[in-house]
């Protein structure tokens, strides 16, 4: 529909975002590949920490385009995420004004050099320049998502003082959601919908080593099965791939060959971050080395 | 026999199939989905399943149907001589969500019907059973005081967010208006306007024991978790006896009889043996995961009387107590006395982290309840 996607199939898109260092499955790259091809928004569920917002990263260096980022947040509003105006800026203008200029002035206040921009009104202005992530849009309240819904479709912006700007060309939408609510249907049929599951053991062996080279493969091996036994564990918060990934880099920086004991209790606070799992998993350390 | 119609039929037809199980799908997904597989040059049936997936399939609860239906349609396997209504369910169980029913209508939040709040008490009757205890009603007369409670006006507790609304006189500036004001008047101050915080609804979580002596109770409570949800999207509902179960859902019918009856259809264990400490551990581990209970108020009605663990429930219940805003025992055995003295072993183990211990033993104390409820926000 674009036509820039035109020639983009699945293992080409699999291959280009593992170039990256992002390895996607086929049921991710192909659900990416028909929302680039449709220009439909993408929207992510998952777990914590298994790549959602790391996909609109890669995706956005893949491209070659900027990556504009919305972080939702209870209580965001449109002055948050769309526009604001510089209001200090405003008022030393107006004084700086004389009596004559100032009945001819209110145009020229409520023009471009007074106007913050906010990624939604900049994402629309950038249009197919950018990858727009919105990012965790089930922190947003209700009324926030009814707002998002009019601008996904339209992707167009109307400021009073102003007129409306409409973007030429679409910019690619990327909405994550960890589910701590369920989101409106009517904005989750805009989207082209999937979830992203922990991998599997090769996969994130496989994720790991592409993300830090340096690691071998027996370490990233034990590290990922100890993450493994880790989520078997009716923790609170089960360690996602960031975790892993972050475990890893804490055993590569302190040099380590394998994983110890030792050497595991010392570096826990990486992928166990909650204190009663930590007093938990400190205590039967030996059964998540093995 | 490949015309391009003939497969925007057979994808056509595949959309109805699944519409046919239960899954949501309306004619922009097919739409959608018939543009997706022109775009993908399709390799092989893979292809169309995750095409397909990504088009169809809007709530990860539903993939497993929709494996079923692609095999069935494109593979022609037939898995199963079910209906499709009971596939929907069995698949969404098998899914590990809690018993939901996904093709109920969701009632939009806030939405309350303004018969329902406006109502109050019905008078005359309710006095008769206002403190008539349950336990000795009659089955008709029960089936009264139900819908007394049904009836039963609840103001759901409210929080401060962070959000700011305009106001007419507070201690905080408005400063951003200010500024526009005086913008639009050229430079000229205009009047001080004020903003104070916006008051959001705090959600309210029901933990409902409904093992053998407590059914009774439970039922009531559960007739008052139905009003309670009718005045205020945001309650959430549990039944526990030996495990826990997520009834939310169920309680979004209209009607309080039918409510009642499906949810007790998707409760296994009515009448079954009381795990309260491990059941509660269950909750918080949901309600810490997904940050959904977090600042709610939770009501547990349960008699206390606790085959499990007692350590368990000491543990859950002090877990409970950090996530929750207020944490309310309703215990039908505390009875009318002004000094309450906890009895049974698990309301000893609990009780350093309750707030609140209510009865709920007659009409008149679960008014109290929903009284208080209203105040502790």
């Amino acid at each position: 529909m674009s036509g820039a996607f035109d020639d983009l199939t699945v293992p080409t898109l699999t291959e280009q975002l593992g170039e990256q260092g992002y390895i996607a499955d086929r049921g991710l790259a192909t659900t990416l590949l028909l929302a680039l091809k449709l220009g439909k928004p993408l929207l992510l569920e998952g777990e914590v920490g298994v790549g959602k917002t790391e996909l609109a990263r890669t995706l956005a260096e893949m491209l070659g385009r900027d990556l504009i980022r919305l972080q939702c947040y209870e209580g965001i509003d449109t002055h948050h995420a769309l526009y604001e105006w510089d209001y200090a800026r405003q008022m030393l203008h107006v004084r700086s004004l004389s009596q004559a200029e100032l009945a001819s002035s209110d145009e020229d206040l409520f023009s471009e050099r007074f106007l913050v921009e906010r990624p939604l009104l900049q994402a629309v202005r950038a249009g197919e320049q950018c990858v727009l992530l919105i990012d965790e849009v089930d922190r947003a309240d209700d009324e926030f998502e009814a707002f998002l819904l009019e601008l996904l479709s339209e992707f167009q912006v109307t400021i009073p003082e102003m007129g409306t700007v409409k973007a030429s060309t679409r910019p690619i939408v990327i909405l994550t959601s960890n589910r701590t609510r369920e989101l409106h249907d009517a904005l989750k049929r805009r989207c082209l919908y999937t979830w992203i599951g922990f991998p599997p053991h090769e996969r994130v062996v496989a994720i790991v080593r592409s993300r830090i080279p340096d690691v071998s493969t027996a370490l990233a091996d034990q590290v990922v099965s100890a993450v493994n036994r880790l989520r078997e564990m009716e923790l609170e918060k089960l360690p996602g791939v960031a975790e892993t990934i972050d475990w890893t880099t804490s055993l590569e920086a302190l040099g380590a060959q394998s994983l110890t004991e030792e050497i595991a209790l010392d570096t826990l606070g990486a992928v166990v971050k909650d204190r009663d799992d930590l007093e938990f998993t400190t205590k039967s350390i030996s059964d998540v080395v093995a | 026999m490949s015309s391009p119609d003939d497969i925007d039929a057979l994808f056509v037809g595949f959309g109805n199939a699944l519409r046919d199980a239960g899954l949501p799908i309306g004619t922009d997904d097919v739409l959608t989905f018939c543009a997706g597989m022109a775009e993908l040059k399709v390799s092989d049936l893979l292809d169309v399943y995750w095409a397909g997936r990504a088009c169809f399939v809007r709530r990860r609860e539903h993939f497993p149907v929709y494996k079923i239906v692609f095999r069935e349609y494109f593979l022609g396997e037939n898995l199963t001589d079910e209906g499709p209504a009971k596939r929907m369910l069995r698949s969404s169980a098998n899914a590990g969500a809690t018993l939901e029913i996904p093709n109920t209508e969701e009632g939009l939040p806030g939405e309350i019907n303004p018969d329902e709040v406006k109502l109050g008490y019905v008078a005359s009757t309710t006095e008769v059973y206002r403190h008539k205890e349950f336990a000795e009603c009659t089955d008709a007369e029960l089936r009264q005081v139900r819908r007394l409670i049904s009836r039963m006006r609840i103001t759901p507790p409210k929080r401060r967010t962070h959000r700011m609304t305009r106001t007419r006189r507070s201690s905080t500036l408005d400063m951003r208006r200010m500024v526009r004001d005086t913008m639009r008047n050229l430079g000229e101050p205009g009047s001080l306007q004020f903003r104070k915080r916006k008051e959001k609804l705090r959600p309210l979580v029901l933990v409902l024991d409904v093992s053998g002596s407590m059914a009774d109770y439970s039922r009531n409570l559960l007739q008052f978790a139905y009003s309670a949800r009718r005045a205020n999207a945001r309650v959430d509902v549990y039944c526990f006896g030996t495990r826990l179960t997520r009834i939310t859902r169920q309680l979004d019918r209209r009607d309080p009889d039918d409510a009642m009856r499906t949810a007790g259809e998707s409760v296994f264990d009515w009448d079954g043996g009381t795990r309260i400490g491990d059941s509660l551990r269950e909750y918080t581990r949901e309600a810490r995961r997904s940050r959904l209970g977090r600042g709610a108020i939770v009501v547990i009605c349960s008699d206390g009387l606790d085959r499990g663990e007692p350590r368990a429930l000491s543990e859950a219940m002090e877990s409970l107590s950090r996530i929750a805003h207020r944490v309310i025992w309703v215990n039908p055995h505390r009875g009318d006395v002004e000094v309450y003295v906890p009895a049974s072993l698990g309301m000893i183990v609990a009780d350093p982290y309750i707030d609140e211990v209510h009865s709920g033993h007659n009409l008149a104390s679960l008014e109290r309840l929903a009284n208080r409820l209203a105040k502790v926000g």
